[in-house]
């Protein structure tokens, strides 16, 4: 009786051990596991991106504002709207800035589109703005430029590839569902795309770098804690 | 008589090593996919939303949404290739043609009397049905990883609540599935067949 016990004690331990074991090296694993299939599902997500391909919008009576959740890493900023300034820099030939009046003279766009959260739940919503190509048009990009940063007044950051920010779907939106963009949802102007998960939609957008390279650890606030950069849908 | 004698050569059907390791990848590929696939579920869960009951933290794999994401979208590819050179090998070898269920099983259950013969039905039964569950997986799974640029596929499951419905319910369908089939397979052949598909 006592050997069986103590055998069964030596298997317990062991079996406890090999849990320590995979839960100590689990989260190693599966950032290794994300790292060696990142390159692949990152391909795949870049070649299904055709700027000449359009993503079919949804019926006006698909909008459901309900089912759009309100997601902020630290709350809503204040931004002063006679204050705000879009700053454009980096690789472009005309970097500048542009007031709220300036940038409403772009010309206007909008999108019905299913908004993905990186979460599982999913909304359809109407953005309405101007296409960030029209404003890329403005500043003219050099070659030289591949990614664009977006800086947020609440300190959030992305970065996105320069083919799915300059997609024809992608707006810098300052209204949602034919009303003015509330405050909580990025006013005065926020990220809008069918072609990518909300986390990279930034909300509160202030400034917008077209760069040759992504600056380490600026990949984006999520991405550095571990969501895949591309995050194409 | 010796009674034992018939008992040894009962047929096993034999099984290729290939196979045997396409069927070992998919049941580590499978139970990988639920792990992740619940901890994806997990950060918002499919009946019920945000405040709707989650799965507890030990039946889920990568600590939290993104590690399992990773995991998901890494073994996706192994599951989903798995399946592809298992079709593509039953096609060349023409097994599909003997090796799933047939007209000769359906009659066996209608009209036959032997009862081996109808256990053996129900269990290529129960191992064919499990393959369109997986397929299943793979295509709603699909439709939910590209939902705008495979926006005609997505299209197909009516809305995001239904596709994550359909693509969640794959998970204790096929379960159920690979229970019914361990247990068929060990009525059908006893534990010799199943030692079958995974000695080497």
């Amino acid at each position: 009786m006592n050997h069986l016990n103590r055998r069964q004690a030596i298997q317990l331990l062991g079996m406890s051990g090999i849990g320590y074991l995979l839960n100590s090296c689990s989260s190693e694993l599966t950032t290794q596991v994300g790292d060696l299939s990142e390159p692949l599902n990152q391909s795949f997500g870049e070649l299904l991106v055709k700027p000449q391909l359009l993503i079919p919008e949804f019926a006006k009576s698909a909008i459901d504002p309900k089912a759009l959740l309100l997601n902020s890493y630290d709350g809503t900023p204040e931004i002063d709207r006679d204050k705000y300034r879009l700053t454009i820099d980096g690789e472009v030939k005309f970097p500048m800035e542009l007031n709220l009046k300036a940038l409403n003279q772009l010309p206007q766009t909008s999108i019905i589109m299913q908004h993905v959260c990186v979460e599982g739940w999913a909304a359809i919503v109407q953005w309405g703005g101007f296409r960030l190509r029209d404003l890329a048009k403005i500043v003219q990009p050099k070659d030289s430029a591949r990614y664009v940063l977006f800086q947020s007044a609440d300190k959030y950051t992305e970065s996105w590839d320069l083919a799915s920010a300059l997609h024809p779907q992608t707006i810098l939106a300052d209204r949602m569902n034919g009303q003015p963009l509330p405050a909580e949802n990025g006013a005065p102007l926020r990220l809008a795309t069918p072609i990518k998960l909300g986390y990279k939609l930034s909300k509160w957008v202030t400034k917008v770098s077209f760069v040759s390279q992504i600056p380490k650890g600026g990949k984006g606030y999520w991405e550095e804690q571990g969501y895949e950069w591309f995050g194409g849908i | 008589m010796n009674n034992k004698q018939p008992k040894k050569s009962s047929p096993i059907p034999p099984q290729t090593n290939f196979v045997k390791i396409l069927h070992g990848l998919i049941i580590i590929s499978l139970f990988i996919m639920i792990g992740s696939g619940l901890q994806i579920y997990n950060a918002t869960p499919v009946f019920g939303g945000k405040s709707g009951w989650s799965f507890p933290k030990w039946m889920t794999l990568g600590d939290w949404l993104a590690g399992g994401r990773n995991w998901h979208f890494a073994t996706m590819w192994v599951f989903a290739f798995t399946l592809l050179i298992y079709g593509i090998y039953i096609f060349l070898t023409q097994r599909w043609k003997r090796k799933f269920v047939s007209g000769q099983d359906l009659k066996a259950l209608k009209i036959g009397q032997n009862p081996k013969r109808r256990t053996y039905a129900w269990h290529r039964i129960i191992y064919t049905g499990i393959i369109p569950v997986l397929l299943m997986a793979i295509v709603s799974g699909l439709a939910m990883y590209k939902p705008a640029q495979f926006h005609w596929l997505s299209g197909l499951f009516i809305n995001w609540q239904t596709l994550r419905t359909i693509h969640f319910l794959t998970v204790p369908i096929s379960l159920l599935f690979v229970l019914v089939h361990i247990i068929m397979g060990i009525r059908a052949g006893g534990l010799r067949l199943t030692r079958s598909m995974f000695q080497p």
